[in-house]
């Protein structure tokens, strides 16, 4: 009895190393797994649920483009943001409600543009985390996206180079990663919305387990250029339980041509 | 003062190294020779570049060295830790009669090729009048030295070495007192020495003490004299600390030479009358670790063989694809072979901000050069194998393409790379003439690679899983990895077909190959198996180079600052406006 109970208890061990391995599969019960270090491991294929990608905050179902019918509205949705307050100056508040107006030509998002940090996160598709070995590595789908954070390296104050995606620093506070990310280049935005940030935005993450197969996400946001104080917002990150799932490419660039080139056709686009 | 300077040489120290003997002069002082040293990555790429465009001529026997007016500059190849901006020497001038025609004649080289980089003043000239001096301004060689150009009548031809000094009056005391020269104001106004008929200018650096000479484009300044044993004594007479005299071992003469060290860190030779410079050392070439001890493969903590790391192909661009007529059978090029073929790949295209950025800006040390032949390796002939017959009327296709190019009616005729799409696969492993950053990240059946050139990473898993289905292909393909022993193969099918290798098509099957051999190089195979192409496979090799202490990749954001579509575009539309003559 004894011996067959630690054959089931080995057979079931095993099995649980395979499923982690090639699927991910883990039971709701179980632990959130560990990296060779303790550390939790978050690698794997994540994904936000919701529809912060349209819009952070609170917002009501409303019209697209009318060619497109409901497949181009915007779907009802809870914000992300704490208090779904976000504190503007006033002319960043103005300049909000420009970038709505333009967004069908203006937002990064349909120029296929990269979509910077933490839009990255909750654009809706999946998204792939290695944890390596003093590296981190973020791979989106969504305009071939990466970023790499750094357990490694001093953060140097500021950045070297602007960029998209900033530059990312991270160090666990016990079971949590944190994320300090800065030297971005201000056109990103945050959102179908408008929301945005300039280049003085710095972005602090925060990755905590939750269950097995759950991240509690939280970003702050600070830029004195745009905003009267900082703000947070928060989701969960879940696991993409399929067996088969991948990360696929998204190279958008060509769906964004007409768009950007359009009117420089030999023969124009109306 | 009893030895007799002959002449002042300025060296420089990575690429490009120059020696310049002046004319004697009659001066008190005695300084009458210099020369200057200069780092390129190529000796005679540098003395083409300096006999085209400046006035100097080719000294027999010393295929490295020109000579300017009596100044030599020799180049010594070597890598090179950036241009003179900066440092204690920061820059060497020339002066011309007619400086607007010679600056439109350089303007018009610009950056393409072998080019010259001009440095703009802030109103967006090329020269200006400095009052009670003369019109001036400034370009760099190609190996980040800074060359002033200024029109002075009486002085045609090299006109000075221009220094930087925390303390402008204490490094003109120590070169009068050291090397002797008179001080004087060039034009009454800017502080220097006179040594015979070349000024050694000085100013105060603008940012506290200039970085050292040493390794940098101008390595060091030199100076001759008759009797170096007599020129030694005095000078350690006043305390400063020689290193030598001797015969260097790879000295084209019995002319002994000394170094020292000046003020604000600036690195001076001192040789006797016969100089005739040194043949360089030879550059670092491979690894030579792996052929002596076998290299175990490093395992990540979780127990895979660890590739991780930041590689660059720098090292390896240049290699041609197919082994060259010229190449014969050789087996590998001499080091100077391949640092002429890695310095025409730079050169042969634009600029190369790798060189204007990493090596000078950033101050990266350059890798030495690959000398593999050619990038196949099978088959043993280093050729492609023949085309099937669909590969040839692809291929008939392609060149008519070329042949008959049309201006582009709109993105759909420019490339996928040109698009900013994909370089496609093999092609986006291979090395350019900039951002070749590749790293790997690792996590427990996972590999990560990416390539830095338009930002592109691939995710590799290794445990067992089975590829998509064939309804949904990818510019990449889709790629499933295994571990054999230490090498990590991935099989990579599923292409969509839009992203071609040399003709590749949508039933391309890839098979890469990467392992460390050698704890700083990392060996990638590529295997090419498309039967409707090519009548057998074959397989490509270059090797990437480890480069974590100074290399990190930078985002190449390239469809987001793709100037150039726009630019292509409607340069078409304009010239398609000239050719059917006034509209209306």
């Amino acid at each position: 009895m004894r011996s067959r109970l630690r054959g089931d208890t080995t057979g079931i061990a095993i099995l649980w190393v395979i499923g982690i391995l090639s699927t991910g599969l883990a039971n709701a019960e179980e632990e959130f797994p560990r990296a060779y270090d303790d550390h939790p491991d978050l690698s794997g294929i994540w994904q936000a649920i919701g529809t912060a990608h349209w819009n952070i905050q609170d917002h009501q179902a409303s019209a697209g483009p009318a060619e497109l019918g409901a497949l181009g509205a915007t779907p009802p949705g809870r914000g992300v943001v704490e208090g779904d307050a976000i504190p503007y100056q006033p002319w960043a508040l103005d300049q909000k409600q420009k970038n709505f107006e333009n967004r069908l030509t203006e937002d990064p998002e349909t120029k296929c543009y990269l979509p910077g940090v933490p839009r990255a996160t909750y654009l809706p598709y999946p998204f792939q985390i290695l944890q390596g070995t003093s590296k981190i590595m973020i791979v989106y789908g969504f305009a071939e996206a990466n970023r790499t954070i750094h357990m490694d390296k001093e953060n140097p104050e500021p950045a070297p180079i602007d960029s998209w995606m900033g530059r990312s620093h991270g160090h666990w506070e016990g079971d949590t990663l944190v994320v300090d990310v800065a030297g971005f280049n201000g056109q990103a935005w945050f959102d179908r919305a408008g929301n945005f940030a300039s280049d003085t935005l710095r972005v602090i993450e925060r990755y905590t387990p939750m269950g097995a197969n759950a991240i509690n996400y939280e970003a702050t946001i600070e830029d004195p250029n745009v905003f009267t104080g900082s703000w947070k917002m928060t989701m969960p990150l879940y696991r993409r339980l399929e067996a088969d799932a991948q990360v696929l490419e998204f190279k958008c660039v060509e769906f964004s041509e007409e768009l950007l080139y359009g009117h420089l056709r030999k023969s124009p686009t109306p | 003062m009893k030895y007799k300077l002959i002449n002042p040489l300025v060296l420089v120290a990575t690429a490009l190294l120059v020696t310049i003997p002046t004319i004697v002069s009659g001066a008190e002082s005695g300084a009458q020779t210099h020369h200057v040293h200069l780092a390129a990555s190529n000796a005679s790429e540098a003395v083409k570049w300096y006999l085209r465009h400046l006035p100097c001529r080719a000294i027999a026997e010393q295929p490295d060295a020109i000579d300017c007016g009596g100044f030599e500059i020799e180049f010594v190849v070597r890598a090179t830790l950036g241009g003179s901006p900066g440092t204690g020497v920061d820059h060497i001038g020339f002066s011309f009669a007619d400086l607007d025609t010679k600056m439109a004649e350089l303007e018009a080289v610009g950056v393409r090729g072998s080019g010259v980089r001009l440095q703009r003043f802030e109103d967006g000239s090329t020269l200006r009048e400095v009052p009670g001096l003369f019109k001036h301004g400034f370009v760099f060689d190609p190996w980040g030295t800074r060359i002033e150009l200024v029109e002075d009548p009486e002085i045609l031809g090299f006109h000075h070495i221009h220094l930087h000094s925390e303390d402008p009056d204490a490094a003109l005391k120590w070169y009068s007192e050291v090397i002797g020269g008179k001080p004087a104001k060039l034009k009454g106004q800017q502080d220097g020495l006179l040594l015979g008929r070349v000024w050694l200018l000085v100013s105060r650096h603008p940012q506290g003490r200039p970085a050292p000479t040493d390794e940098r484009s101008i390595d060091h300044v030199g100076f001759v004299v008759t009797d170096l044993e007599a020129a030694s004594v005095l000078m350690t007479a006043r305390g400063v600390e020689l290193q030598g005299p001797t015969v260097p071992n790879n000295g084209r003469s019995s002319a002994k030479r000394a170094f020292l060290s000046g003020p604000d860190g600036v690195k001076i030779a001192v040789v006797e009358t016969g100089w005739a410079g040194i043949v360089t050392a030879k550059l670092p070439t491979e690894d030579s670790s792996a052929s002596k001890e076998p290299f175990t493969t490093p395992r990540t903590p979780w127990g895979e063989p660890d590739l991780q790391g930041i590689w660059t192909g720098n090292a390896a661009h240049g290699i041609p694809l197919e082994r060259t007529a010229e190449a014969g059978e050789t087996a590998a090029l001499t080091p100077e072979e391949a640092a002429a073929r890695r310095e025409r790949g730079t050169l042969g295209s634009i600029w190369g901000y790798e060189r204007e950025w990493r090596d000078t800006t950033l101050d990266y040390a350059k890798l030495a050069p690959s000398r593999q032949v050619a990038m196949i390796i099978d088959p043993a002939d280093g050729r492609l194998p023949a085309l099937t017959e669909k590969g040839e009327a692809r291929a008939a296709a392609a060149r008519d393409a070329r042949a008959y190019r049309r201006l582009a009616a709109g993105p759909e005729d420019l490339s996928t790379y040109v698009r900013c799409i994909t370089r496609g696969l093999p092609g986006l492993m291979m090395p350019g003439i900039y951002n070749n950053g590749l790293q790997i990240i690792q996590s427990p059946g996972y590999v990560a690679v990416q390539k830095e050139m338009i930002h592109e990473a691939r995710i590799i898993p290794t445990a067992a899983s089975p590829h998509l289905g064939s309804n949904l292909k990818q510019w990449l393909g889709n790629s499933r990895g295994r571990w054999e022993g230490d090498t990590l193969v991935v099989e990579v099918t599923g292409f969509n077909g839009r992203a071609s290798y040399r003709g590749s098509d949508e039933n391309l099957k890839l098979t890469e190959r990467y392992r460390l051999v050698g704890p700083h190089t990392l060996e990638y195979r590529f295997t090419i198996d498309d039967p409707t192409i090519w009548t057998s496979p074959w397989t490509g090799m270059f090797q990437f180079e480890k480069d974590d202490a100074q290399y990190e990749l930078v985002e190449y954001a390239c469809h987001e600052g793709n100037y150039g579509m726009t630019n292509i575009l409607s340069g078409a539309r304009a010239k398609e406006k000239l050719m059917n003559g006034p509209a209306g």
